[in-house]
């Protein structure tokens, strides 16, 4: 069975050889500090640690184009002023792992949206995707019958993105000063990703799944009032998800971090059927529960507390042991429930790795050996 | 002139409008009634009401912000006429985010309902060493430190930082509470924080117990 395969089945809740060994990738930090403990520098981790291939993203532009220009303003020393290439200024560490700091907005109204967001959300800008034989070679790749790796397809953001233009406080205010244009915008977005989409899947692109940012919830629940979040986005959900069902696109992900607990029923009605990573948190969130709560309806991935890395080697086998009945029954795929932080101990996480590998890779022959990216290399060459 | 119906300002900030919390205040002042009344029978009030709604889920954080800037909206009104009253706040908090973490999301919430709470907010900003805390007690003297931390990785900054108070002599003079993402009662109470809240209404709550205010 081959990655993409694998994907699909357990996804559908199809029989299958084993669950895949994915991460959801480490801080930095994380790298660096492990060379201390053991790590080969220099060396991929997915490649050391024996992951299996995560999916790959079709390279369609669903965002702002063009960007706006990325500019270095101010160097602070340790950390520097910078102007993204979503037109926010922020202040980000040089050396930190921590997210930039919000310092100013270039969308703060319907006057700065119409001048310079909604001019680079043209969802007929051909700009959007390749073109000629660029084009051409995408859509060879994508459509190959022996296609072995999951093909994601973006679906984009029709909160998340708005909310970084504006900042949380704006992004509020505008709610309810001119809410005609907060759903104008959330539209708009949703054109962009439809109109792309169309294009894409219209070729005879059959992805495994779709993919949507939204990281709109924190410890406390979610940014916004579901009340608001059913009236104005999911409508909007929903039109991307029929247009993705109609090309038999039936796996929708949302990658959005926080407590989603009043989010996540939402998110299914509208069609968004895949909650990643289930941020466990000290408000416990629970895989299990979820599934409990919402049937087979819900696919999960991520949901193993990245805290628990950090405790013990017990601590690590006794989760792997408690997920494994629903990495079993499927629709689920396991993984750290954010970014590896570095707190966490290079031996715990080779511990956790092998036991992932022994209990939900079921040990099987298939499987990436640990700890052994030449021997990994070749095999890939000889494949 | 007849007397405002000061209900309607409650119901202002409650419902975050910001305008009408200023024009009734504004008919509330030239009415001659008491900006000290206002504040601590409606204004106050009108945001512990936000502030139950919040920690019920009842409202989320727009609408905990827009009620805050009508809040502040009343304030511009009345606060030339606090200024000679010599009105105390409820108590002066120095708020940071510790060093290592540039997050400042929660550290302004949590400082919004606390001024909206009445008290009187000083703003360190992030990436706050133990130092430049130090300088702020020092300087403003605040009666509360509240501290905020996102990541797993800078909440031991907390430990420095109280432990810092410590050496400086300082950690009798203020109670000092934290919060973040990361944060739990049992790591508050294993770096020797006073109190924890996991949300920004729970912060005037326990910035109130410690400096004796009923809520």
């Amino acid at each position: 069975m081959n990655p993409r395969e694998r994907f699909a089945a357990i996804m559908h809740y199809q029989p299958r050889d084993r669950c895949p060994i994915m991460d959801f990738g480490f801080w930095e930090e994380t790298l660096t500090l492990w060379q201390e403990q053991g790590y080969p520098a220099g060396v991929d981790p997915d490649l050391f640690f024996g992951m299996d291939p995560q999916w790959r993203m079709c390279g369609c532009i669903v965002g702002l184009w063009p960007p706006f220009p990325v500019l270095k303003l101010i160097d602070e020393g340790e950390t520097e002023i910078i102007q993204q290439a979503d037109g926010v200024i922020v202040q980000r560490g040089k050396f930190l792992g921590s997210i930039p700091r919000h310092l100013r907005h270039t969308l703060v109204d319907r006057d700065s949206w119409n001048a310079f967001y909604k001019p680079r959300l043209r969802a007929d800008d051909p700009l959007r995707l390749p073109a000629g034989p660029a084009w051409e070679m995408q859509l060879a790749e994508w459509t190959r019958p022996d296609r072995d790796y999951p093909l994601f397809i973006e679906a984009g953001s029709l909160y998340g993105v708005a909310r970084n233009w504006f900042g949380l406080e704006r992004i509020s205010e505008i709610m309810y000063d001119d809410r005609p244009l907060f759903e104008e915008i959330v539209e708009t977005l949703a054109d962009v990703v439809i109109a792309v989409v169309e294009v894409v899947l219209g070729a005879g692109v059959r992805p495994e799944a779709a993919s949507m940012w939204e990281d709109m919830a924190y410890s406390g629940g979610p940014l916004m009032s579901p009340k608001l979040f059913k009236q104005i986005l999911v409508p909007h959900y929903k039109r991307i998800t029929a247009t993705l069902n109609k090309y038999g696109v039936d796996i929708v992900f949302v990658d959005c971090d926080g407590n989603i607990e009043l989010l996540a029923p939402l998110w299914l009605e509208a069609g968004v059927n895949t909650m990643f990573p289930i941020e466990v948190g000290k408000w416990k969130a629970d895989p299990l529960e979820f599934r409990r709560r919402y049937g087979k309806a819900m696919r999960l991935m991520g949901g193993f507390d990245k805290h628990i890395l950090m405790a013990s080697k017990e601590a690590i086998a006794r989760e792997i042991e408690r997920l494994a009945p629903l990495v079993e029954e499927g629709g689920y795929i396991p993984t750290p429930d954010h970014r590896v932080p570095p707190d966490v101990p290079f031996e715990n996480y080779l511990f956790y790795i092998e036991e992932a590998k022994r209990v939900w890779g079921k040990g099987l022959a298939n499987l990436k050996p640990t700890g052994k990216p030449e021997k990994r290399a070749k095999q890939d060459a000889t494949a | 002139m007849s007397q405002p119906n000061l209900d309607l300002l409650f119901t202002a900030i409650v419902d975050g409008d910001a305008k009408k919390a200023a024009a009734v205040a504004q008919e509330a002042v030239a009415a001659g009634v008491d900006p000290q009344t206002m504040l601590a029978d409606y204004m106050i009030p009108a945001m512990d009401e936000v502030g139950a709604r919040f920690e019920a889920n009842e409202c989320f954080v727009p609408e905990l912000l827009i009620s805050a800037r009508a809040m502040k909206a009343a304030m511009e009104v009345i606060r030339p006429l606090l200024l000679g009253r010599a009105v105390e706040p409820a108590g002066r908090v120095v708020i940071a985010t510790v060093q290592g973490d540039l997050h400042d999301i929660g550290k302004n919430l949590v400082a919004t309902m606390l001024e909206g709470g009445g008290f009187q907010i000083v703003d360190v900003g992030v990436d706050v060493s133990p130092d430049k805390l130090v300088e702020a007690v020092q300087m403003h003297r605040p009666q509360i430190v509240a501290l905020s931390a996102l990541l797993t990785t800078t909440m031991p900054s907390m430990k420095r930082m109280i432990d810092r108070l410590v050496q400086e002599g300082l950690r009798q003079r203020v109670k000092v509470m934290v919060g973040g993402a990361p944060v739990t009662q049992e790591f508050a109470e294993e770096i020797g924080a006073d109190g924890y809240s996991d949300n920004a209404a729970g912060a005037v709550t326990l910035a109130r117990r410690f400096v004796g205010v009923a809520a």
